[in-house]
């Protein structure tokens, strides 16, 4: 076959695909919805109703963007017209100072969105919820007191007229009617931008860094990446939608286009339709900008104040009472409904999983080192001076009493904490030692940790928890969906796969740890009490569930309290107590010593039985 | 020299409104652990309270401070009790937004009743000037510098001495360990989001002959009582006291040396450097990133 062939059918295939989805009901339902949105003031012709349509789209089109930062990441910015004005502005000046045509000058508008958004975002990233806020608001209060201040570029509070050059290429119109198809054309982009986003790789993550950062970072995502990734994309489509807007305006000033009271309102409309969900803030926007809009057209300057007075109103109801938003409340029994109509359903595929990431390397070589381990917190030594060597393809048990530094050790050898000195060393795919700084980078060097506190993605599935696992070795969706659904059934959580993590039961969440760390197919599995809080028969199946793991070449270290289930289990045995090895060897052995003995019985207890 | 000490006593005296202003809002922070994105409404709800007693009941706004810190403890006891409250448990982010909701609420109500004018209430004896050692001062700006030192050492001789104000630390501290030992904690939260709220009674009395009230003077306020808070630790009504003092000398100086356009700016701009390298504040008494 040539290559025109393949890439020919190729393209058939792709264009098949969409025509699927195009069956889809949820599709063309949301088709069918969106195009009212041209349908309806085509059809009452009525210049009013074109402007409130306009508003419409383009406070949607924010909204979508910002609920990719607010929403699916999960940081609540109320600065983002910055990025809004930083479009209006770079356009209006691209026209007036160099006569570039908006069409090229709001891609520059939203390049340095882009780059404004990196810069605030990596800086701010670290600040938790109201501070991440307030540091938004201070960011955006300066641009705009600047953008006052520097008046020879801006016009300065005064302002800045648009040059009214009419037509297509100048994007400035007699027949307001061209503004609604650009506006719909604005929403329509963040619309496909937010829904691949929701349904692709990025979007799980970005999901569990807001839900779990330590959990993400051992499924070997890279939290800040995904987040200034996330604030990229979400400012420069905000830049695009305050590009169009200049123009539709005609004139910019600070005060409008820097404003922190839009701000607030793209974040509101958001969380009235379902913050995080891909038509929340179209539905929160085509819900509550009408009744402002009508207000204002009916009432006039008498009016001044009500739709922000209704705005503030309906946002401090919707969370007292319906904190999910419309779509987090109501979505799923419309979606179910919808679902019902032809062609709907989710269809299971019954893909097939993909290849395993391959295990290479000799048995019984050293295939982590840890030396010397020190790790001081305060005046307190938690691990003093250990050294543990991991051998390729053994089962290592660390037992020792509570409080003895096991769960610090494990911190230490999967990136989570910086040993104060000694070092880690892991042998990489091509069999040479390295030291990763990072725990992302240890689980994506093949480091998988389970937690001894579970860290569930809560509002997410359990086959989508284990899915965000199996992302770092299969990027495709369907690929990890895949193999998620492989582990769920190894650990034995396929039948309660779409159940959110939140309503399971202890025992299932620590099944759920497992699965996991093992969807990120791990070479070495490090598993911290997973026997804790399971019932008898199920320890057993653990217990058998950990072999079978080491049988496909996976080398386990396991923190375990459960004597009878670790000694079974274990090749080898290390006893740590007050942050020291005290004892190794194999399990026989390991229990007849005197001080592993006086470690969790006492010294009287020992000196009583004449040991 | 002479205008530098003049700048020096002008930031101290406008820190001092900031220093009322911020205590109520630390207070509320360090306390129900609650960011009230709110409080400068409260504020402007306050001022305009006190504009109407003194328009229509001709009450001097001195005397306003009685009623307008018990209307304001009531009114902050109730956004607590009916608003806050329910969402403790709730996510962050609701929370924000029900504040936020609040405050946008009451600026634009505000908007509808009064309009967008200045209203001012003219008050003869706080604008006369005393001139000291060649400096003059506001007699207005040195009774807010005095009420702002008495409302910290009352509040610190109330946290420390009173079964209720031990209450309050307890709650402070441990919130479960409190609820532990008996002490009604959804009391104490009502009581302190009141407390807080009364701070900005109080200085929407003492502001009013000096500034003039409109529905967003609570914003242009309460954002620079966000720098002040976070300077000081966000816990710590000392460091809360001292920081204000710090923002009022820092917009007297940049003022007069920087651009008065642009004094905001250098806040703004030492409000997120502390807030990325310093999150503890400049005192290490609280965590921004907690």
């Amino acid at each position: 076959m040539t290559a025109k062939a393949i890439s020919s059918a190729a393209t058939s295939q792709k264009r098949s695909s969409f025509l699927t989805q195009l069956a889809n009901p949820r599709v063309y339902c949301a088709l069918l919805a969106l195009s009212l949105i041209l349908i309806v003031p085509a059809v009452i012709d009525s210049p009013f109703v074109v402007h409130v349509f306009v508003t419409i789209c383009v406070f949607a089109a924010l909204s979508t963007a910002w609920n990719i930062v607010g929403g699916y990441a999960g940081q609540l910015s109320l600065g983002h017209t910055v990025f809004y004005g930083i479009g209006g502005y770079t356009t209006a000046l691209l026209i007036q100072h160099f006569g570039i045509s908006p069409w090229l000058g709001m891609w520059a508008g939203a390049a340095l969105s882009a780059l404004v958004g990196i810069g605030i975002g990596y800086p701010c990233f670290r600040l938790r919820g109201p501070f991440f806020s307030l540091a938004t608001i201070a960011f955006l209060e300066v641009v705009r007191l600047l953008s006052i201040h520097f008046t020879g570029v801006t016009g300065g509070a005064a302002g800045l007229i648009v040059p009214l050059n009419l037509g297509w290429a100048w994007m400035i119109f007699e027949d307001k009617f061209n503004y609604l198809y650009i506006a719909f054309g604005l929403l329509l982009l963040t619309l496909i931008v937010s829904w691949a986003i929701r349904n692709s790789r990025l979007g799980f993550y970005l999901t569990a860094v807001r839900e779990r950062e330590d959990a993400a970072l051992a499924a070997g995502v890279n939290n800040t990446n995904v987040k200034l990734k996330a604030v990229m994309i979400s400012a420069a489509l905000t830049s695009l939608v305050g590009s169009f807007h200049a123009m539709y305006m005609t004139f910019l000033e600070p005060a409008t286009m820097f404003s922190l009271a839009t701000s607030i309102e793209i974040a509101m409309f958001s969380l009235i339709g379902g913050l995080g969900t891909v038509v929340g803030p179209l539905l929160g926007t085509v819900l509550v900008v009408p009744i402002a809009e009508l207000a204002r057209g009916w009432l006039g300057a008498s009016a001044n104040g009500l739709h922000g007075f209704v705005y503030g109103t309906v946002l401090v109801i919707i969370t007292l009472t319906l904190p999910g938003g419309l779509v987090g409340t109501f979505g799923n029994r419309v979606g179910g409904w919808i679902d019902r109509l032809p062609g709907g359903g989710r269809r299971d595929d019954g893909r097939e999983a993909p290849a395993q990431r391959p295990i290479t390397g000799e048995p019984v070589k050293p295939i982590l080192e840890a030396k010397n381990l020190v790790m001081k917190f305060g005046g307190l030594t938690a691990t003093d001076n250990v050294s543990v060597t991991l051998l390729r393809g053994e089962i290592l048990g660390i037992i020792g009493p509570n409080g003895a530094g096991k769960t610090t050790l494990f911190s230490q050898i999967s990136g989570f904490l910086q040993p104060t000195s000694g070092t880690v060393g892991i042998v990489g795919p091509d069999g040479s030692m390295t030291s990763p700084t990072s725990a992302d980078e240890f689980a994506r060097l093949g480091v998988g940790r389970t937690f001894q506190i579970v860290q569930p993605f809560g509002k997410l599935t359990v086959l989508e928890n284990i899915m965000v696992g199996a992302f770092m070795r299969h990027p495709k969706v369907d690929d990890a969906r895949a193999a998620a659904l492989r582990v769920a059934r190894l650990v034995g959580l396929d039948d309660i796969k779409d159940v959110e993590a939140r309503n399971l039961p202890i025992g299932g969440l620590k099944r759920l740890e497992v699965a996991r760390t093992l969807a990120t197919e791990p070479s070495i599995l490090l598993l911290d009490e997973v026997m804790a809080g399971q019932s008898q028969s199920d320890t057993q199946k653990m217990v058998n569930l950990v072999r079978t793991i080491r049988d496909t070449g996976v080398t386990v270290i396991a923190i375990e309290h459960n004597m009878q289930a670790i000694m079974s289990l274990s090749d080898r045995i290390v006893v740590i107590d007050s942050g020291r090895v005290i004892a190794q060897g194999n399990p026989q052995e390991v229990v007849k010593d005197r001080r592993v003995i006086e470690a969790y019985l006492g010294e009287d207890f020992v000196d009583a039985q004449g040991i | 020299m002479d205008v530098l000490v003049q700048l020096i006593l002008n930031g101290i005296l406008l820190g001092s409104m900031y220093a009322i202003i911020s205590v109520g809002l630390t207070l509320i922070f360090g306390i129900v652990r609650v960011v009230n994105f709110a409080h400068g409404e409260f504020l402007m709800v306050g001022m305009y309270a006190v504009y109407l007693l003194g328009t229509h009941l001709g009450l001097n706004p001195y005397v306003s401070i009685v009623p307008v810190v018990i209307l304001l403890f009531v009114l902050g006891a109730l956004v607590q009790r009916f608003i806050i409250q329910p969402l403790l448990g709730a996510d962050e982010h609701i929370q924000i937004f029900a504040t936020v909701g609040l405050s946008t609420a009451l600026v634009n109500l505000a908007l509808l009743v009064f309009g967008a004018d200045l209203y001012s209430l003219t008050v003869p004896s706080a604008r006369q000037a005393i001139s000291v050692g060649g400096n003059t001062m506001l007699v207005g700006q040195i009774v807010m510098f005095i009420c702002a030192v008495v409302l910290v050492a009352g509040l610190h001789f109330f946290m420390q001495t009173t079964a209720l104000g031990r209450a309050i630390r307890a709650t402070a501290q441990n919130r479960n360990a409190a609820l532990l030992m008996g002490v009604r904690v959804d009391r104490v939260y009502v009581f302190t989001f009141g407390l807080g709220a009364a701070c900005v009674g109080l200085a929407s009395a003492l502001l009013i002959p000096l500034y003039p009230v409109t529905p967003t003077i609570g914003t242009y306020f309460v954002l620079t009582a966000f720098v002040v808070v976070v300077l000081g630790g966000m816990r710590s009504i000392y460091g809360a006291f001292a920081g204000a003092m710090i923002i009022g000398i820092v917009d007297s100086l940049s003022g007069y040396y920087i651009a008065p356009d642009l004094k905001e700016v250098v806040y703004f701009a030492i409000f997120i450097l502390i807030l990325i390298f310093k999150p503890t504040g400049l005192f290490g008494f609280g965590r921004g990133t907690e």
